[in-house]
């Protein structure tokens, strides 16, 4: 029943795709950014009212429709959709300065809006096809979003390889989603584990829930960047305008997460059994895999974009898992994720509107050129490094002390495994930070010159900077509100008899 | 007295340096000295504060806690976990903090003191210096107060940051950039273990604060291997900070840095840490598994010898002090072993004497060490070289320094009074008391003494080289240099002709003066000018009180106290007849085709420096090309097969022209398949499928 109480659920969403209207309306008077930049921040911080209650207040979850409920805004939801939204605020705050020359800004900022809506349809879905009508909002936007500057041939190519891909990676998804409502007949997360709790082993039918299972771990596995699903990553992080890659890194990748975790943690819990040693195995090939490529990568953007497949692995590390300290550890790692990775890209994309390349040679010096942007970098760098007492240390510290607390707990010793090979992984991610930040401050540029830096991008790179250093300091109601969200998502999963 | 007041202070003490930090590094730039006297005000405030909390603790003011033991500590929460873990943080002061915060606050006083003359050429560089100087002190300092080892571990890693800054001071020395970055790496190893420990303890108690950990009930009841485990991964993290073999080859090249960091931060501090971390741990230790204790003892004391061989042939002054660092550091591993293993096997009166003897070691090392560095520092600021070959006869020109130098080379040594043969004796004769239960320890304690031999003989053979013999090139140098200097100044007046003065300026030579009366004195004011000696208040569980009388008829009846000088005075002997007298030819010794290889090996570090390159460069980094190319060629081609076997299947992959994205999807395709491969094999291992 859609009455308006229920219709709280989706008000963020509706206001989101309200601005994403109006935008081109204005866009038919002006042509001036910062109006239509600051309508857009103005949509976001509206939007981000509802979920901000939602966890301030502790309030209970509201679904929509009331009966049927295929989307909820409960303290899950709403710590993700405050994510999101906090990611699209600073990107479009960093494209006011960004895209002042481009044509077609209208679009550009309603596009990034209804990206952000459907990452939250994401968030707040129960039903796994609403979860793909999202995901694919999401993507479809994205896609014309790579390729906003059309005539730069980089980033029209990105935008090609990004839509096969993305085309393949949806077929296999609804594939699999297909194959799910034609075994179980639902698509509903909590209907589909009592499907599976009561029919279990020996069932004939199971293998086609497994084989489903594959194909939908194949089509969102392309989202997060899984390996070996990962190799469009870095052209099209490469290629697309930098603000945009910001928003894949730090926004989009962390929906597949979100689907990951419903599909996993609800929908398929009943079989964890035969998914647990795949996902595992699946997790440090990509953190491995992400961070060997890294070492000697001259690009920065490929290289924080093979920085970002590791990352994607680690997080992965929280599904094997399955508890509830590794949920709230996984969450976690995506909330400081989007603002250390976010922020790093924000600063590349700060240094492109001072003509400072994406080869890492031109970040020789950069400490003297702008003290500001390289300390940032700096810091942004030794907190993905998991360097304390910065947001990356700690959340990498809960994530991967989950699985040593699961394996004490549950008796599964082979869980050990994963911590180790995160904290390897994540010592041997220092070589390639280390290294920024040596040329940042050691070597020579061959400029010298001061660099004069946009206010608005500046304010962009300092909300990463602040939230990266105080979630470090003080973690804890960050971490309360993952814990939170976790208990949340859980709560959807029917115990197994 | 109830001191209960200045403990509740305590936080302050890390907190004044961090301002000095936050001053300096703002504003530094406006003030002439560029921010020297502020640091100099903080951080000596900072010490005045510890001082006067250490003397608080160390004459019995810490209230008692019954069983365990004596300690203050106040926390707030800082993460709460769910239901039931909470990560806090807060302070700690026990008589082991007490003792660090002495060390540590007055050595760093003294540094950044000397460093007003040492950095006084670096012009606005010293800004940068002193602001990372003082973040360092505030961090140090924080760790040793720390409340858990949660805490511990952000401190751990923020003085390694500033490591990483200070060993890198001169960055546009290529050598000085690869070495703090080799600091850097190589002991994120040691910190990679470290948190696997963390973890393994955490899970285990639930908790990583100290007090709820060492609650004997408790540590009765936890499992003794996990404990063991966490305590094992833990001591990785002591292994890389304190440059303990096999992670030891940073520390003599992080010689790069300034001499005055190199003082402060590799010798008496924050290589300190990881013995402090052991120390702190040690009620953990003695309910582990008797293996570890020994494992232990066995590093430290293989370390304590393989650096010391390496000292023995270095023509680089600071390279033989950093080995000899290692070597001392050893020592301490050595003795906190041999006392925990001690305890374990139920011997705890020696124990104890083991933990007490390898902090008194800590604490005078930290003297003798400091003013040695210091000294070369000052020998270094002179002639601009750190090459021994260059200096001889600079006794001539630096009175001052030759002798508070000679002084610390005493100390360290192991002549009686001065302060390191106190500690290190008895550090000797626990090991060697240790024996009767373990044979291995008979082995332990014969290496140490070689140690011994060998740390008295390449600390003359270095202060013979420099300031004494013939002039060296940079001595001819700096001399012709001083007296130029000297013509120009009305100083020369004041000065009687035929003699000249200390030309190290005041601010330098006053800190030096210091640290040698501590160097000669800390170990006799420690055992007999205080009230309860030093192993009544640095114990662990079963205190040693006896008096100054008892002590020295205990030391001086036993013969391995008469081993010890024995070959601390052979040890000098042998370097006064190589070096100074010249009856023995070294060259022609070392010459010899028995020696040369040997002698190479040395001077090659035992290849550790090429093994390291080896496993960074060749396989971490090769097996990245391998990885890149097998990205490029390999699944290429296995995918161009399968990416045309796609393209015939769907009309749609046809149509696109770019190879790249047929690869792409192909990988795609192929990954579907391995992964349904994978699982499918899986299913069939857990027995959930049988293969049809």
């Amino acid at each position: 029943m859609v009455d308006t109480e229920s219709l709280v659920a989706v008000l963020p969403e509706l206001l989101l795709v309200m601005f994403a209207i109006v935008i081109p309306a204005i866009g038919l008077g002006t042509k001036d950014s910062r109006i239509l930049g600051f309508t857009a921040l103005a949509g976001i911080a509206l939007a981000a009212v509802g979920p901000a209650l939602q966890i301030l207040e502790d309030r209970n979850a509201v679904f929509f429709p009331s009966d049927t409920g295929l989307l909820v805004l409960d303290q899950f939801s709403a710590l993700f959709m405050l994510i999101f939204l906090s990611v699209a605020f600073y990107v479009v705050l960093a494209s006011i300065y960004f895209t002042k020359d481009d044509k077609h800004q209208p679009e550009y900022y309603t596009l990034i809006l209804l990206a952000t809506a459907g990452m939250m349809v994401v968030a707040s879905a129960t039903d796994l096809f609403v979860l793909f009508v999202g995901i694919e909002l999401t993507s479809l936007s994205s896609y014309a979003l790579v390729a906003f500057r059309k005539k730069d041939v980089k980033g029209a190519e990105a935008a090609t390889k990004y839509f096969i891909i993305g085309g393949l990676s949806s077929g296999f998804a609804l594939f699999g989603i297909s194959l799910i409502f034609g075994v179980t007949g639902t698509t509903d997360f909590t209907l589909m584990n009592e499907w599976l709790i009561a029919n279990p082993y020996p069932n004939d039918l199971v293998p086609v829930v497994w084989l489903a299972m594959i194909m939908i771990v194949v089509g969102f596995g392309f989202k997060i960047a899984m390996v070996p699903f990962h190799m469009w990553a870095p052209d099209v992080y490469e290629g697309a305008p930098t603000t945009i890659t910001a928003m894949l890194a730090a926004g989009s990748k962390k929906m597949g997460f979100v689907a990951l975790f419903k599909l996993f943690f609800i929908g398929l819990i009943a079989i964890k059994a035969d998914w647990e040693f795949l996902i595992a195995i699946m997790a440090i090939l990509t953190m491995t895999v992400g961070n060997l490529m890294a070492l000697n990568q001259t690009n920065i953007k490929r290289m924080l974009a093979y920085s970002s497949i590791a990352q994607a692995g680690y997080i992965l590390i929280a599904i094997p898992v399955a508890t509830d300290y590794a949920l709230a550890g996984g969450i976690f790692q995506i909330l400081t994720h989007a603002f250390m990775k976010g922020g790093a890209f924000i600063v590349v994309a700060t240094l492109a509107t001072v003509a400072v390349g994406e080869s890492i040679n031109s970040y020789k010096g950069l400490g003297k050129r702008s003290p500001f942007l390289a300390l940032a970098m700096t810091i942004f760098l030794f907190s993905l490094a998991g360097i304390p007492p910065l947001a990356g240390f700690a959340s990498k510290f809960f994530l991967f002390w989950a699985p040593i607390q699961a394996a004490t707990d549950t008796g599964a010793d082979w869980l050990i495994w994963l911590s180790v090979a995160g904290i390897i992984n994540s010592a041997i991610s220092l070589f390639y930070y280390v290294r920024i930040v040596k040329y940042m401050y050691v070597e020579k540029g061959e400029s010298e010159d001061k660099l004069v830096i946009s206010k608005t991008m500046m304010a962009a790179v300092a909300i990463c900077l602040i939230l990266t250093v105080v979630i470090g300091i003080y973690p804890g109601p960050f971490y309360d509100a993952c814990w939170n969200a976790a208990q949340a998502l859980l709560s959807y999963s029917v115990p197994l008899p | 007295m109830d001191y209960t007041w200045l403990f509740q202070l305590a936080w302050i003490i890390p907190i004044l340096p961090l301002i000095s930090f936050l001053i300096v590094g703002f504003l530094g730039a406006k003030f002439s000295d560029k921010g020297g006297m502020i640091a100099i005000a903080l951080v000596g405030a900072a010490m005045a504060l510890s001082l006067a909390i250490a003397y608080a603790a160390l004459t019995g003011g810490l209230p008692s806690h019954g069983a365990e033991g004596a300690y203050y500590t106040d926390t707030i929460d800082w993460v709460v976990l769910g239901s039931g873990f909470t990560l806090s943080i807060g302070i700690f002061i026990d008589t082991l903090t007490a003792l660090m915060l002495i060390v540590v606050s007055f050595v760093a006083t003294l540094v950044v003191i000397y460093s007003i003359g040492y950095m006084g050429e670096e012009g606005d560089r010293r800004r940068r210096y002193f602001t990372e100087i003082s973040l360092f002190v505030g961090v140090m300092l924080g760790l040793v107060l720390a409340s858990s080892f949660s805490l511990l571990f952000i401190f751990w890693e923020l003085v390694g940051l500033c490591s990483y800054l200070l060993i890198g001071f001169w960055f546009e020395r290529p050598s000085a950039a690869s070495a703090a970055k080799k600091a850097f790496l190589v002991t994120r190893v040691g910190d990679v273990m470290f948190m696997i420990g963390l973890f393994i303890l955490f899970n285990l108690f639930g908790t990583l604060n100290y007090v709820e950990m060492f609650d004997p009930e408790v540590l009765t009841e936890v499992d003794q291997s996990l404990l063991t485990w966490g305590c094992f991964f833990m001591f990785g993290g002591a292994i890389g900070k304190s440059a303990q073999f096999p992670l030891h080859d940073w520390l003599p090249d992080a010689m790069e840095g300034p001499t005055t960091v190199s003082a402060l931060i590799h010798a008496a501090t924050m290589v300190k840490a990881g013995v402090y971390l052991v120390a702190r741990m040690f009620p953990l230790l003695v309910h582990s598994y008797e293996w570890l204790p020994l494992f232990i003892a066995v590093i430290g004391v293989v370390t304590a010898l393989m650096a010391a061989t390496m000292a023995l042939n270095s023509p680089n002054i600071k390279r033989v002090l950093a080995y000899s660092t290692i070597s001392q550091l050893g020592f301490m591993f050595l003795g906190l072993g041999t006392g925990a293993y001690l305890f374990a096997v139920g011997i705890y009166e020696e124990g104890s004497l083991g933990y007490s003897a390898a902090m008194f070691h800590l604490m005078n090392h930290a003297f003798f060490k400091a003013l040695l560095f210091l000294s070369a520092g000052a020998v270094i600021h002179f002639v601009h070289t750190e090459e021994m070959s260059k200096m001889g006869g600079l006794r001539k020109y630096m009175p001052i320094t030759s002798i508070v130098m000679l002084l610390g080379a005493i100390s360290i040594a192991g002549i009686p009074p001065l302060s390191g043969f106190w500690s290190k004796d008895e550090l000797l004769a626990v090991v060697q008391s240790a024996g009767s239960d373990n044979w291995v320890f008979y082995l332990l304690y014969a290496m140490g003494v070689c140690a011994a031999f060998m740390t008295a003989f390449y600390m003359f053979r270095m202060w013979f080289k420099t300031f004494t013999g013939p002039e060296g090139e940079a001595t001819k140098h700096a001399a012709a240099h001083m007296a130029h200097d000297d013509h120009g100044h009305k100083e020369m007046e004041h000065a009687k002709p035929g003699k000249i003065k200390e030309h190290t300026p005041a601010v330098m030579t006053v800190p030096l003066m210091l640290l040698a009366v501590l160097a000669v004195f800390s170990g006799m004011a420690a055992l007999f000018f205080f009230g309860t000696p030093f192993y009544g208040i640095i114990f662990f569980e079963e205190p040693i009180v006896e008096t100054g009388a008892e002590i020295l008829e205990n030391v001086f009846t036993a013969w391995t106290t008469y081993l010890s000088i024995a070959v601390a005075a052979g040890g000098i002997g042998l370097a006064y007849l190589a070096f100074y007298k010249k009856s023995i030819d070294v060259d022609a010794f070392v010459n010899r085709p028995a020696v040369k290889p040997l002698y190479n090996m040395l001077l090659a570090r035992y290849g550790f420096t090429k093994g390291y390159d080896w496993v960074g460069v060749k396989a971490v980094y090769g097996f990245s090309l391998v990885l890149d190319w097998f990205d490029l060629h390999v699944i290429d081609g296995i995918v161009n097969g399968l990416a045309r076997g796609t393209a015939k299947a769907g009309r749609g992959l046809r149509r696109v022209q770019t190879g790249f994205v047929q690869t792409y999807a192909g990988v795609v395709v192929g990954g579907a398949v391995l992964m349904m491969l994978l699982g499918y094999f899986i299913l069939v291992l857990l027995g959930v499928v049988r293969p049809w």
